[in-house]
């Protein structure tokens, strides 16, 4: 049992002692800027990922009908979850060469995942609401984080070089890549939005929403 | 599908030759388009059937209300319009005020599958020929596609894909409370029975262009309203039965004694059916282009039942662009041409060219939105009935401003400005030259 014990404590102590969090901050116009990919790609063989990529899950909330996260950012070989648990039926669906697929959401029933293995952006839009929009960002890099509504991005890696490249769905033009040693300080990613985009939010009015004539 | 279609085309062409003479305001509908309504309600039932496999599916059918209710406070300073069977640019002219229910309508769609969808449209309008009836009605099949082509189609009743200001609940715009000349012809003399296909390529980036055509049907005396009345502005959809009052006083009674005294929009009168065929693309958020060409190909001799066939045709171009700081412009522009009668020499009883361009530019302002519609109109004729005087020309101005709360109330505001010259108002002891204003204030309830 002491042996057990230990054992599990040195593992936990291993990891911990290996592990830095990198965290940046983005910003776009002077305010914080949700949904920018940041990807890690490790330049020393310590910090390369090991672990097989997690299964993953994009969530399509029933009440705004829209795309949770907007933004998913996951590794190349993920299966990703298409969960929808409501009343309203969803029809799922990428013309993007990193993925074709569509996927037919029943209310109540759980849909086999979709694998997402080759690297590139996958576009998603739904056949019934077409206003959403969302995407699935496909990377070979090592680790990946996405920022929050803060603007704030985490990522929990091995100490050591890493060749940092960053992604957002509206840029007018993607931020430069870096390389930074970790641990470090908070990084600042500031990048410029183009002038008009889609948000895959719902039309802000019902009149809108009412009238579907296929154009 | 292409058997509903002739199905539903020569079912309309059968019961050409048996209709009646229609009377003054207040008749049943004719049996024409009863017939076809029930036409085509049967074949949508038809098509439920045929696809048995939904109900194991258990999740289908689908459906989902939408719809409107319209309250309004008009204060006119103008001509007698199209109801008081005047010459004016307004649906309700004089120079008074008035409190309406303007229109409550509803939209009810079934989603029968993953592709196929039935939509309906069930409207009330202030002094409709049928109190309630059907503006659109239609089946639509739109699958996901493959590598980015699509392919869509609608068949059944739906309008022409002309505007791109009416996009909002049935067929309201979400920018002014009066549609502009074009788009107000569009609703009360347009109107696509038939069937539709559109074939679209999308890129990765979600930029579309495609290809769509229709054949079409029940449209014969579209351009009616256009040649003896001329172009005006409202907000008002004809429906499945309706019926158009004519101007008074021009001679119409006495040059052409075998029209009735109403014009039914939707009827086949030739047995020949029309088409529309035009291109579209979009850059969302950015701009949407569509041009078409449309032509009821009606015989301009043909005439039964107190109905003459108007043969129409024209082009029809809109742009949408989004502009810096929040700016909508859409612009619009029609060309084209109506002929009735029998050829007298290379002239006609009526020919008339038609022409109307607007340009509307929109953004947020404060809490609400704000508009302005500016637009030139005109026609000019070229046949045999000097007397029966069809030219005009004219423009006009809308400024509206509404404001949405909790998405679903609309307060709307909202003024028109009419100038244009009809020498036919002369026969009515009018001046050609009228100047007519309109007020507005509206609520809408979107739900």
């Amino acid at each position: 049992m002491a042996s057990r014990l230990s054992t599990v404590f040195l593992t936990a102590w291993t990891v911990l002692a290996d592990a830095e969090e990198l965290r940046g901050l983005a910003e776009a116009g002077g305010r914080p800027l949700a949904n920018l990919v940041v990807a890690l790609e490790a330049l020393d063989q310590s910090g390369r990922a090991k672990a097989p990529p997690q299964s993953a899950a994009m969530l399509l909330d029933q009440k705004s009908r829209e795309f949770v996260p907007h933004v998913l950012a996951v590794r190349s070989g993920t299966p990703v979850f298409f969960p929808n648990s409501d009343a309203i039926k969803h029809h799922v669906y990428s013309f993007s060469t990193a993925k074709r697929f569509e996927i037919k959401l029943y209310s109540g029933v759980p849909p086999e995942p979709v694998l997402f293995d080759k690297p590139g952006i996958v576009a998603l839009g739904c056949n019934i609401h077409d206003w959403m929009l969302g995407y699935i960002y496909v990377s070979d890099a090592d680790y990946l984080g996405v920022s929050d509504n803060e603007g704030r991005w985490s990522v929990v890696v091995p100490s050591g070089r890493y060749r940092l490249t960053f992604w957002h769905p509206y840029a007018a033009a993607q931020p430069a890549e870096q390389v930074v040693t970790v641990p470090t300080g908070e990084l600042r990613v500031t990048l410029e939005l183009k002038a008009q985009f889609q948000t895959g939010k719902p039309p802000a009015s019902l009149q809108i929403q009412g009238y579907g004539d296929g154009f | 599908m292409f058997a509903f279609i002739v199905s539903t085309l020569s079912s309309a062409q059968a019961t050409a030759r048996r209709r009646q003479p229609i009377g003054t305001f207040g008749h049943r509908p004719i049996p024409a388009c009863r017939y076809l309504s029930a036409v085509l309600l049967i074949g949508s039932a038809l098509l439920i059937q045929a696809k048995p496999s939904l109900s194991d599916e258990g999740q289908f059918p689908e459906f989902t209300w939408h719809g409107l209710l319209d309250l309004r406070y008009q204060h006119s300073d103008a001509a007698p319009g199209q109801l008081e069977q005047g010459l004016g640019k307004l649906r309700e002219g004089g120079a008074r005020d008035r409190w309406q229910i303007n229109e409550a309508a509803s939209t009810l769609q079934v989603r029968l599958d993953w592709d196929w969808m039935a939509t309906a449209t069930l409207k009330y309008a202030d002094l409709q020929s049928a109190p309630v009836d059907l503006t659109e009605a239609f089946l639509a099949y739109r699958p996901v596609g493959s590598a980015g082509w699509r392919l869509a189609g609608r068949l059944g009743l739906f309008f022409p894909p002309i505007s791109l200001e009416n996009v909002g609940t049935a067929w309201s715009s979400p920018y002014t409370l009066s549609s502009s000349t074009i788009n107000a012809w569009v609703g009360e003399e347009l109107r696509a029975f038939g069937g539709e296909l559109r074939l679209d390529y999308q890129t990765e980036a979600g930029d579309r262009v495609g290809l769509f055509g229709a054949a079409l049907a029940n449209n014969d005396t579209a351009g009616l309203m256009l040649a003896w009345r001329g172009w005006t502005l409202h907000d008002f959809e004809s429906t499945l039965n309706g019926r158009l009052r004519l101007p008074e006083g021009i001679g119409i009674p006495t040059l052409f004694p075998e029209q009735a005294n109403a014009s039914q929009t939707f009827v086949e009168v030739d047995r020949r059916p029309g088409f529309y065929a035009g291109i579209a693309a979009e850059r969302p958020q950015r701009y949407t282009l569509r041009a078409m060409y449309y032509d009821n190909n009606a015989d301009p001799s043909g005439l039964s039942a107190g109905q003459y066939s108007w043969h129409t045709r024209f082009w029809s171009v809109g742009s949408k662009a989004e502009l810096p700081w929040e700016t909508t412009l859409i612009s619009q522009a029609m060309i084209g041409r109506t002929s009735m009668g029998d050829l007298n020499g290379d002239l006609r009883a009526v020919d008339v060219g038609f022409w109307s361009a607007s340009w509307l530019i929109s953004r947020p302002l404060g809490e609400g939105r704000f508009s302005v519609r500016y637009e030139r109109f005109g026609s000019d004729e070229r046949d045999y009935l000097p007397q029966d005087r069809n030219g005009e020309h004219g423009q006009a101005w809308t400024v509206n401003y509404n404001l949405t709360f909790a998405q679903r109330h609309q307060l709307n505001f909202e003024f028109s400005s009419i100038y244009s010259v009809r020498p036919a108002r002369l026969e009515r002891g009018e001046s050609a030259y009228q100047e007519e204003m309109l007020w507005q204030v509206g609520y809408r309830l979107f739900f």
